[in-house]
């Protein structure tokens, strides 16, 4: 297995998803499952820290891509943070800013839940 | 002119030198349109004391004007196009003053006649206009004020071409990035794909993929199996195609369909899930997938950059998942070829190994295969009365099915073996069992006798089966034995097997032989081996051994048909000693 790995936490009733190593063709489908499992039970205010994220290929974006209609349906978001030059350089060149939001830190996301929810 | 108005022009031109010297360092610098036009606007505004000013900037290819930038009261909407006419004539000019120079102009500016309009030009392009409206004081623009504004222009326009030259690069920049980006998502895959084994992994990755890279949302995928279109995958799609849709969408003509209005009124689906285009994808040269895309959710339309990534990525998906197919197709072999080496062990095993041997006679047996089993059988066994049993076989066919029966036959002699019964009605019983359980098209030629070795009898029948040769001690010419019925399997026992006995004298020589033998052909496969040759070969060595006899005729056909063995050979070889 490539070194990739997820570590699931919460922060308040935030769930934060914290990305490590490289998400590309063979590991995608373990954030697959992951995002799955949070949809199936519900939780859909989730928080993705790249911090530790290496690399992004576009088997990895696609996830995001896959189920993000299903998070926003339920009333939800995913939203990214902490990414590095290089991977946000990946979403940039892509187009994602225009649809996620992809801010600094965790306490921004954070933020931008609570004026979602007062919207 | 006294001295202290000439100091005060003096002064005032210096000034003026400084600010455009400052002002065109600030904008050559700068690469950033927006801050170029603000600075034009304010440094003109403030210079001249205009309260309204704004910056129209030309577009050839339909040629209007947009208010890029404008400040003032009243001034019309920045990004709103203006179309005035204003012809060669007036583009040439680097200044306009509307209501002094003679040229009829609609008010730019609502409700002011005496605008004035600098040309923003470079030496082969015009950019567009700086509007300025009328001076607070109302006074006409001087002549040194004119001046003064077209240096700026000048310096501006300069600005704002390297800032749309700067803007293109970086735009020409992000499409090459995106254009490596894509080649190494096809690279990468490409590697990915190639270890890939599960059809399943490739179908998810090759969505994701597909999502990721162009920013889909609404995707579906359908791929051809075993000569059926199914829908795979999907992705954001409400309600699934039926198998009319699906139909119709695989017998479109062209690889690449843009979704129109009577497409999606022909395939209801496409309209209900917002399908943008349909591309077929092709393996071998034949259509064997196609996927469908919704539109990009940053709101572009599809290049034919785009679509040709598309393809190129389903095209690399459908081979990679094509070739899972092959491998499976071919560890399948693998393990029927394992299997048939495990059959081929077996049916070794039911022959007799060592070739029993008696003190009374010389016997020699052989049998070699063509394929990895075969149908042909021989076996040589004790009675109970201490006598010998030989059988000879073949079963029609070849292969597993043949192998089958011939087990089968093989039981059967060994069951019998111990049974008191003559060789006659052991062959009725043999005959009415092949017939029941086997299919009409099976049949076996068979021969089997018992050899008395103190006697020196032999007891046989021959069920349709070759004739063995009877090579008596002091004649040239074989005797063929050929008593015996019908060959097993091909109706139920009506008339029955006949027995026939005859006697041997020491260094007679029996020879059993399948139709291997004398059906072999030579290599050109004009000429069979044929029974002339393996009578004249048993006569040229008719003093040797069993064995060496045996072996002189597998060399002779061998070296008839070249190596080249299309059926079974079994051979035995039996000489009474002297």
């Amino acid at each position: 297995m490539k070194n990739f790995s997820i570590n699931h936490r919460k922060v308040e009733t935030y769930d934060v998803l914290e990305l490590t190593g490289e998400l590309d063709a063979h590991t995608a489908s373990q954030l697959e499952t992951k995002l799955k499992r949070l949809i199936d039970q519900n939780q859909h205010h989730i928080i993705v820290n790249c911090e530790e994220l290496d690399y992004i290929a576009s088997a990895g974006l696609g996830v995001f891509m896959a189920y993000i209609e299903d998070v926003r349906t339920l009333g939800g978001d995913i939203k990214l943070t902490n990414m590095n030059p290089k991977v946000y350089n990946v979403f940039d060149l892509l187009g994602f800013p225009t649809l996620y939001d992809i801010v600094q830190q965790e306490e921004d996301a954070i933020k931008k839940f609570e004026q979602d929810e007062s919207n | 002119m006294s001295d202290s108005s000439f100091q005060q022009k003096d002064r005032q031109s210096r000034f003026e030198l400084t600010t455009l010297l400052e002002t065109s360092r600030m904008l050559v610098e700068s690469q950033d349109m927006e801050f170029v036009l603000n600075n034009l606007l304010l440094i003109t505004m403030g210079k001249l004391m205009v309260s309204r000013a704004m910056v129209l900037i030309h577009h050839p290819a339909n040629d209007t004007y947009e208010i890029s930038k404008a400040k003032g009261k009243d001034c019309p909407n920045e990004g709103e196009h203006l179309t005035i006419k204003f012809g060669e004539k007036v583009r040439d000019k680097s200044v306009i003053r509307c209501g002094i120079d003679e040229i009829d102009l609609p008010n730019i500016l609502p409700g002011d006649d005496h605008c004035t309009l600098f040309n923003l030009q470079t030496s082969n392009n015009h950019i567009g206009f700086l509007c300025l409206g009328t001076k607070g004081n109302k006074q006409p623009l001087s002549k040194h004020e004119i001046e003064f504004i077209e240096s700026l222009s000048i310096i501006s326009s300069v600005a704002i071409a390297n800032s749309r030259m700067f803007t293109e690069l970086r735009r020409i920049n992000r499409m090459l990035d995106r254009k490596v980006y894509e080649l190494n998502t096809l690279f990468d895959l490409s590697k990915d794909f190639n270890i890939m084994v599960d059809r399943q992994e490739i179908i998810r990755i090759f969505k994701f993929a597909m999502l990721g890279q162009m920013l889909i949302r609404k995707f579906f995928f359908v791929l051809e199996q075993d000569g059926k279109q199914r829908l795979v995958t999907t992705s954001g799609i409400q309600k699934e195609p039926s198998s009319d849709e699906i139909d119709t969408l695989f017998n479109l003509e062209e690889d690449l369909v843009e979704v129109d209005g009577e497409l999606a009124d022909q395939i209801p689906f496409l309209k209900e899930n917002d399908i943008r285009a349909v591309i077929g994808l092709h393996f071998q040269n034949e259509k064997m997938a196609l996927v469908g895309v919704g539109a990009r959710a940053n709101g572009e339309a599809y290049s034919s950059s785009d679509y040709n990534f598309l393809r190129s990525l389903g095209n690399l998906a459908l081979l990679s998942i094509q070739k899972t197919y092959l491998l499976e197709e071919r560890i399948e072999k693998e393990r029927m070829e394992e299997e048939l080496n495990i059959a081929k062990n077996i049916q070794k095993g039911l022959l007799p190994d060592p070739i029993p041997q008696h003190e009374k006679l010389d016997i020699a047996a052989t049998n070699i295969s063509s394929y990895q089993v075969g149908g042909d059988y021989f076996d040589i066994l004790e009675t109970p009365a201490k006598k010998l049993l030989f059988a000879i076989g073949d079963v029609t066919g070849k292969g597993m099915p043949a192998a089958l029966l011939m087990a089968n036959l093989q039981s059967m002699l060994h069951v019998l073996l111990p049974i008191d019964i003559s060789l006659a009605e052991a062959s009725n019983q043999v005959n009415d069992i092949i017939y029941q359980n086997t299919p009409s098209d099976k049949f076996i030629t068979f021969f089997w006798g018992i050899i008395d070795p103190d006697e020196l009898t032999f007891r046989y029948v021959n069920a349709g089966h070759n004739p063995p040769l009877w090579f008596k001690a002091d004649e040239e010419s074989p005797e063929e034995l050929q008593e015996g019925g019908l060959i097993l399997g091909a109706m139920p026992t009506m008339t029955p097997y006949e027995e026939q006995q005859i006697k041997l004298s020491p260094d007679d020589l029996l020879v059993f032989y399948t139709d291997g033998v004398t059906e072999a052909m030579n290599e050109s496969a004009t000429e069979e081996f044929g029974e002339e040759r393996l009578l004249k070969c048993i006569q040229e060595h008719r003093q040797q051994t069993a064995k060496a006899i045996e072996q002189a005729i597998i060399k002779e056909v061998r070296s008839f048909s070249n190596g080249q063995q299309s059926d079974d050979i079994t051979l035995m070889v039996i000489k009474a000693n002297r």
